[in-house]
């Protein structure tokens, strides 16, 4: 069962460069694995900390933040804001030995629809080797 | 080297001649510091307006029924003080009302803030338990010996910030002789401004060997304390395990200085969910927990109060189920706040990491 | 009184248990609300199990009360009736704030059977925390009194010293009528001499669950109640007594101003108070934030003022809201970090103000909220 393990991976996705990027990518016709549930965010940091936890907890494999390359933010600085508390989560998880590894930031731009699914099949991967959360099973959470 | 006033009383004596002084000569208002406030000695925080009420103030008692920080939060929430008052906190006090000022939860405007090199507090039960009154000797004799002092809260044990950062005047306890001798440095200079008159001014050094070995013990104990919990092995299970016994009254963040929110987001309607929400989570598990939550509650609160925790301790106390919240959140806290090389409290100047952005950093954790 | 026997095997949790895992066989329910230890083993937590297996380590009677099972079921069934049938397993206070949340509206109990259990009163949490295993075998012992009866005073021990007080003075410790609770089917436990407990249908969905389980409703032997009504008697005596106690505490504005001093307004009262539901209580609204100089006028006027001020208002204002709702269950004492008798002193006060109405919150769904309702023509000597 292990082996066919599909992983779920929620993505918040900027409005104005990543998923747009997104778009190119399926519009392009390039192919990345289906493991990534998108959610519209209108900037990267929109992103509450509790969002991402929330996925993470209610069995979401991996996590991914993302938006546009620092100094491109469509409000001018919002993902700089998103960097500093993605680092606080990173570090958090870290200190509670939670699997750090199951949330990542990735800077996308509207224009990079093969980089989109690059991020995609490699997270996709590296998820796969960390096999499936278990938080998906664990009813005392 | 500051202005240092001596009086030849009781460190709280002293400090209790400063607070009618500074009433008397109209300098101040109101005081705000810890009372007796009935004939069962119970101990709480209290405003003071009139001189001869001083007598039932117990400024350094060892004891926080309250953070403080919360306490002035809430007096200058809506506008800021428009007479000056005087109040006695302990430095991590100080520290959560910097903190809150910062994100606007108060002013700092005409505060003159006492505190004192803190040698810790006693746990809540202890005073629940009518023990507090019998440790008192043994407390101000270890606080001569500039020792750590038994049975203190876990973090006080731990505490490095036990030195005040901003406070205008600093009562000097720790390896002092505190029966015969009270010190007051004037750290500021409004400190100095509101001690003028009251008596002859000396030159001292606040820092001393004894703070210094007293700093070096408690990073010691620091580390035993963290050690012991091991945290950073906790994982999912060992998060479930601690946190299991959880029941979900949020006290913890009722009485947490930094958490600030009138309506807590997991007291929110985000986080109630429809039945069919329910039934598919039970579908998959087979089983699921109620109230939900409880892991997500803890490291929910802890991304978004870390950055200024100040580590006080009050939110183990009212832990009805003894979880050792305080403890596992000021380890990860530091973490987090080490990353910005920060300290939550220390300069009203310094803006919180989270509000603020540097250009070029933390690419480790972006791709 | 009408009911089924059901045999007791190996212990009484069990046999409950064996009974809830034939419901789910069976397809009478889908899901059981039960409390499970915890993984840690050190606690219990409200687990809703739809999977068997689970049930292995559910306790239908455990020792404490972590969380109130009403707030609980409230969290799942506060917007609507779920799809699918639940048992819910709780002591009778517990079913007692389930009915009141119901009349408010936080919960829908359509498709929910409530059951409800002889009590035994629970150990408070805090001793219980301190040591959960020496804690168990305690409760245990209670628990099993009530099989070594022989009929003697002595031999029950339930509500004994070592329970929290507000359970030692308890006079609705089971159901039915007789302890004013409106659960859909009770389990009998007390009184069981013969290796029997009984299952008690106390509405028309308790008789339809027994009839699907093709359990033969009879009549039952008259021990169960005569053993219960007996310890009911005994119990009032108790509340009476303790009340009385009390009174010198919590009458007139000083007693009071001195009982709650030790408050330090972290309202885990309130928040772990099954009937207090309100999401933001007004207490800590925006409505209690004051401007500097309000304070330090109060303050003025005095010479003082204890910061933060309104304790006694927080504690009286919580009575106004929720005395006539008041079931008694400890909660609020048991998450109290001072100590305080909050349960006593709230449960006193909701005895006197429900009898102002005759209302005894939790005995009946069709009982209206005394404050939803009026008439014409009553309460002539409250005016002038």
């Amino acid at each position: 069962m292990e082996d066919n393990f599909e992983p779920k991976i929620i993505g918040f996705l900027c409005n104005w460069c990543t998923y747009a990027g997104a778009d190119l990518a399926g519009t392009s016709r390039i192919q990345y694995p289906p493991s990534i549930v998108p959610i519209r965010v209108m900037c990267s940091s929109r992103v509450d900390p509790l969002f991402v936890l929330t996925a993470f907890l209610r069995g979401a494999d991996a996590v991914l933040v993302a938006g546009c390359h620092p100094g491109d933010c469509h409000y001018q600085d919002g993902n700089y804001y998103t960097r500093r508390r993605f680092a606080c989560l990173k570090k958090i998880f870290d200190s509670l030995g939670l699997e750090s590894d199951r949330i990542r930031l990735s800077w996308i731009s509207a224009s990079e629809g093969p980089r989109f699914a690059k991020v995609i099949t490699e997270y996709t991967e590296t998820t796969k080797k960390l096999g499936p959360n278990s938080t998906k099973k664990e009813i005392f959470l | 080297m500051s202005k240092v006033l001596k009086i030849n009383k009781s460190a709280e004596d002293g400090v209790r001649e400063l607070l009618k002084f500074l009433l008397e000569s109209g300098k101040v208002k109101e005081v705000f510091t810890l009372k007796k406030i009935n004939s069962n000695n119970v101990v709480s925080y209290s405003l003071i307006t009139r001189a001869e009420m001083i007598k039932d103030a117990v400024p350094l008692f060892p004891l926080m029924p309250a953070n403080a920080g919360k306490l002035l939060s809430s007096l200058t929430l809506k506008n800021p003080l428009s007479e000056p008052i005087a109040v006695v906190v302990k430095p991590c006090e100080l520290r959560a009302f910097v903190e809150l000022v910062k994100i606007k939860q108060g002013s700092l405007e005409n505060f003159l803030f006492i505190s004192s090199t803190c040698p810790g507090v006693y746990p809540l039960d202890m005073e629940v338990n009518g023990d507090l009154s019998k440790k008192l000797l043994e407390y101000w004799d270890t606080v001569k010996k500039g020792k750590i002092i038994p049975d203190i809260r876990p973090t006080c044990n731990g505490c490095e910030h036990f030195l005040p950062y901003t406070a205008d005047m600093v009562v000097s306890l720790i390896g002092k002789n505190t029966d015969k001798e009270c010190e007051i440095f004037l750290t500021t200079n409004k400190g100095e401004k509101f001690a003028e008159g009251i008596g002859k001014l000396v030159e001292g050094e606040l820092e001393t060997q004894e703070i210094e070995s007293l700093r070096n013990e408690r990073k010691i104990e620091k580390k035993k304390l963290f050690d012991e919990i091991k945290i950073e092995k906790f994982g999912l299970s060992g998060l479930i395990e601690t946190f299991g016994k959880c029941i979900g009254c949020h006290g913890c963040s009722h009485i947490c200085p930094i958490c600030y929110c009138i309506l807590c987001t997991f007291e929110s309607c985000t986080h109630e969910l429809e039945p069919s929400a329910y039934e598919s989570e039970i579908e998959k598990k087979g089983g699921m927990r109620i109230p939900p939550n409880t892991v997500f509650y803890h490291i929910g609160r802890l991304a978004h109060i870390g950055i200024s925790c100040v580590g006080c301790g009050m939110c183990t106390d009212v832990c009805p189920v003894n979880i050792p919240i305080s403890t596992i959140f000021l380890k990860v806290s530091e973490e987090v706040q080490d990353v910005f090389n920060y300290i939550p409290g220390k300069n009203i100047e310094e803006e919180i990491p989270l509000v603020k952005y540097d250009k070029e950093e933390l690419t480790e954790v972006e791709d | 009184m009408k009911g089924t026997k059901l045999k007791v095997t190996k212990s009484v949790e069990k046999t409950i248990v064996n009974f809830l895992e034939k419901g789910l066989d069976k397809k009478c329910f889908d899901i059981v609300l039960i409390p499970l230890k915890v993984p840690a083993g050190d606690s219990f937590a409200w687990v809703l199990v739809q999977d068997k297996s689970l049930l292995a380590d559910a306790n239908p009677l455990p020792p404490v009360m972590t969380v109130q099972g009403a707030k609980a079921l409230s969290s799942v069934a506060r917007k609507g009736k779920m799809s699918k049938r639940i048992a819910v397993v709780m002591r009778p206070c517990e079913i007692r704030a389930v009915i009141e949340l119901s009349k408010s509206n936080q919960i829908d109990l359509e498709n929910i059977l409530l059951i409800s259990i002889d009590c035994p009163g629970a150990l408070p949490l805090k001793n219980y925390i301190e040591n959960p295993k020496e804690s168990e075998n305690k409760f245990n012992e209670i628990l099993r009194s009530a099989q070594n009866d022989k009929g003697t005073q002595n031999d029950i021990q339930w509500g004994n010293e070592s329970t929290r007080p507000i359970c030692q003075v308890c006079d609705k410790f089971t159901g039915t009528d007789i302890g004013a609770c409106q659960s859909d089917l009770h389990i009998g436990i007390l009184g069981v001499k013969d290796g029997n407990i009984s299952l008690i249908p106390n509405s028309k969905k308790g008789e339809d669950i027994l009839n699907e389980m093709s359990f033969p409703v009879e009549k039952l032997s008259n021990n169960w109640e005569n053993k219960v009504k007996e310890l009911v008697k005994v119990r009032k005596e108790k509340r009476e007594k303790l009340q009385e106690e009390l009174k010198p505490q919590i009458v007139g504005l000083d007693n009071l101003l001195e009982t709650f001093s030790t408050c330090i307004n972290c309202q885990n009262c309130q928040n772990v108070c099954p009937v207090c539901y309100c999401r933001q209580c007004y207490f800590e609204s925006e409505k209690m934030k004051l401007t500097s100089d309000d304070y330090l006028m109060r303050a003025e006027s005095k010479g003082g003022l204890v910061f933060p001020p309104d304790a006694l208002l927080f504690h009286i204002g919580r009575m106004t809201h929720m005395s006539l709702s008041c079931i008694g269950c400890g909660a609020c004492e048991d998450a109290c970090p001072m100590s305080i008798k909050v349960a006593q002193i709230f449960s006193f006060v909701g005895d006197k103000s429900q009898e102002v109405f005759n209302y005894t919150p939790g005995k009946s769904i069709e009982d209206a909220l005394p404050l939803k309702v009026f008439e014409e023509d009553e309460f002539h000597t409250v005016e002038t």
